[in-house]
């Protein structure tokens, strides 16, 4: 009798494991990401320097605490491409290029549209000419005018060129050229301004269809060779901050239809001014909503240093023209962003070309994202 | 990411051990593999800076080599030292193509003490060459001064965008600075 007994309770105990056993999976099951993405999540460009062919755009939340929680997608882009994230709608626009056989073979440049949600690409538009401007990436080689109705791209052949977009019927509208002048500060309603190789800058407003509707020259206002605004400035409610490379700011007024250029000011006090420090990096500067400039910094500058990395992260109230706060970085930096949140986070590419994330109110190290495949992680986009 | 690692404590060695940038440069040159440091000649001197190691002044051979970053000609280069990808100081590696396209740098010779108009021609066609890489930006500008600009993908008028490395040409003495 107790033999059956056990025999019987050992075939239950046999019956509960297989009762157990997991339902089959559903194949081909492909996640999507929530949009609009969180406020910290962050988009890294991989510049993938050493094989540009095999550029990608990873996506990270900077919340979590382990790489694998912090990992949410990526996808490719070809020989450093231009990329533009829209704010309004939930589209990533990449101006790259391709050839039939890898680096060699036919050339095509090309606006891939690719899906915040799927990663996937929505459309492209063909750029005809072979003209994209191939350098180290900037928020001003492709920008997002008029509501984000219009995409303006920069063409570099040595001679330059600002290619027009429709974003929303998603066709190229026109090709405006510019007489030795380079890049593309959103200016007034529907317009740009581009700085020339004399120190003048030419504004350019457009008609609803991209043509050229005016056009207005503004007279050389810096010295390129004693005192250089970096190309990359902090832009605050229609205000373009420049840098400059002895460690002053530039304000040129973007808000009407032509550039208004401004006052000069120190960033360094006299003191700071003796011991060098001056602004350094590549995406040097960045901004939060309440219309702080951050700016990376570094000691003992000199002729030829203005691409170093920066030791500290400088905070100014540009209204007020003052240094609010001094951040120390844990490791030199050369690329920083700051989200665009009431708490926001300062994100800093450093030397060993990981992110440190900050909080940028308190200057506190929060975590370091690393190691999560990326190479040469050269622009920063904040995904608010 | 175990070689990671591996290369933060190769930097961190090499700081301690040598106060020669020389030096340290060339072991973070080896110890560095893939795209991991890209802007080296920068990095290497915060790196520097902040191990506590002050830079020096480049050893007298190192002017004289075109290898090095330190090369007098290289007083203005972001990229891949051709000598070092299989063409010299002057000539592009085999299957590439060099770009007729320039930026300019003013470079001092040591020797003569004349200031000599470079021109940094990119050789293209291939993907990069991955060895040596130096970013040096004396009198380098933003690219909206494009002939003194670095930053910019000079394989320009060439069958294929792809930058490979780049030379250093020698133009003639500069009246003035570039």
């Amino acid at each position: 009798m107790k033999k059956r007994l056990s025999s019987f309770l050992i075939f239950c105990l046999f019956n509960s494991f297989a009762l157990a056993e997991l339902p089959n999976d559903k194949m081909g099951v492909i996640g999507t990401l929530p949009v609009p993405y969180p406020d910290h999540w962050l988009l890294v460009q991989d510049a993938s320097f050493f094989h540009m062919l095999n550029g990608k755009l990873i996506v990270l939340d900077a919340e979590q605490k382990t790489r694998n929680e912090q990992y949410k997608g990526t996808f490719d882009n070809s020989l450093i491409a231009s990329i533009a994230v829209a704010k309004t709608k939930p589209e990533i626009y990449v101006y790259e290029t391709f050839y039939t056989r890898g680096n060699r073979g036919t050339r095509t440049d090309v606006v891939t549209i690719y899906d915040k949600a799927s990663l996937s690409p929505l459309g492209e538009i063909i750029i005809p000419g072979a003209k994209r401007a191939s350098m180290i990436m900037s928020d001003y080689t492709i920008r997002l005018i008029d509501d984000e109705k219009l995409l303006l791209l920069y063409n570099f052949t040595p001679s330059t060129s600002v290619a027009v977009v429709d974003t929303v019927n998603r066709k190229m509208l026109s090709e405006v050229s510019l007489p030795s002048c380079s890049l593309i500060y959103p200016t007034g309603k529907r317009g740009f301004s581009s700085i020339c190789s004399d120190a003048s800058m030419i504004s350019i407003q457009l008609d609803k269809n991209g043509k050229v509707k005016s056009r207005n020259k503004i007279a050389s206002f810096f010295d390129i060779d004693a005192d250089a605004l970096f190309e990359r400035p902090a832009m605050i409610n229609g205000i373009a901050y420049f840098p400059t490379f002895n460690g002053n700011l530039r304000e040129v007024d973007l808000k009407g239809d032509k550039a208004v250029p401004g006052d000069s000011w120190s960033l360094v006090t006299s003191q700071e001014r003796a011991a060098n420090w001056r602004p350094g990096g590549m995406q040097l500067s960045s901004a939060d909503s309440a219309g702080n400039m951050y700016l990376l910094m570094h000691k003992d500058g000199a002729e030829g240093t203005h691409k170093n990395p920066g030791s500290e992260v400088w905070v100014f109230d540009v209204v007020k023209r003052k240094r609010v706060k001094q951040i120390p970085l844990q490791l030199p930096g050369f690329v920083i962003e700051v989200s665009k949140d009431k708490s926001p986070w300062l994100y800093v590419t450093n030397v060993e070309m990981n992110i440190d994330v900050y909080d940028a109110k308190t200057g506190e190290h929060i975590r370091t994202l690393s190691d999560f495949g990326q190479e040469s992680p050269f622009k920063l986009f904040s995904a608010n | 990411m175990k070689w990671f690692d591996n290369v933060t404590e190769s930097v961190s060695r090499k700081v301690a051990q040598n106060s020669s940038r020389r030096s340290f440069l060339s072991g973070l040159g080896t110890a560095l593999i893939g795209g991991a440091v890209i802007p080296i000649l920068p990095v290497a001197r915060a790196a520097d800076a902040h191990g506590g190691g002050q830079a020096t002044a480049p050893i007298d051979g190192e002017l004289d080599d075109p290898a090095s970053c330190d090369y007098w000609r290289n007083c203005s280069i972001d990229g891949f030292l051709c000598s070092c990808c299989g063409g010299t100081s002057t000539s592009c590696p085999p299957g590439t193509e060099m770009s007729p396209i320039t930026w300019i740098g003013t470079c001092k010779n040591p020797h003569d003490g004349k200031d000599y108009i470079i021109s940094y021609n990119d050789c293209c066609g291939k993907t990069s060459c991955g060895n040596c890489f130096c970013n040096t930006n004396v009198l380098d500008r933003p690219t909206y001064r494009p002939h003194t600009a670095n930053d910019i993908n000079w394989c320009l008028g060439t069958e294929s965008a792809a930058y490979h490395c780049t030379v250093t040409l020698v133009l003639g003495v500069a009246t003035k600075k570039a």
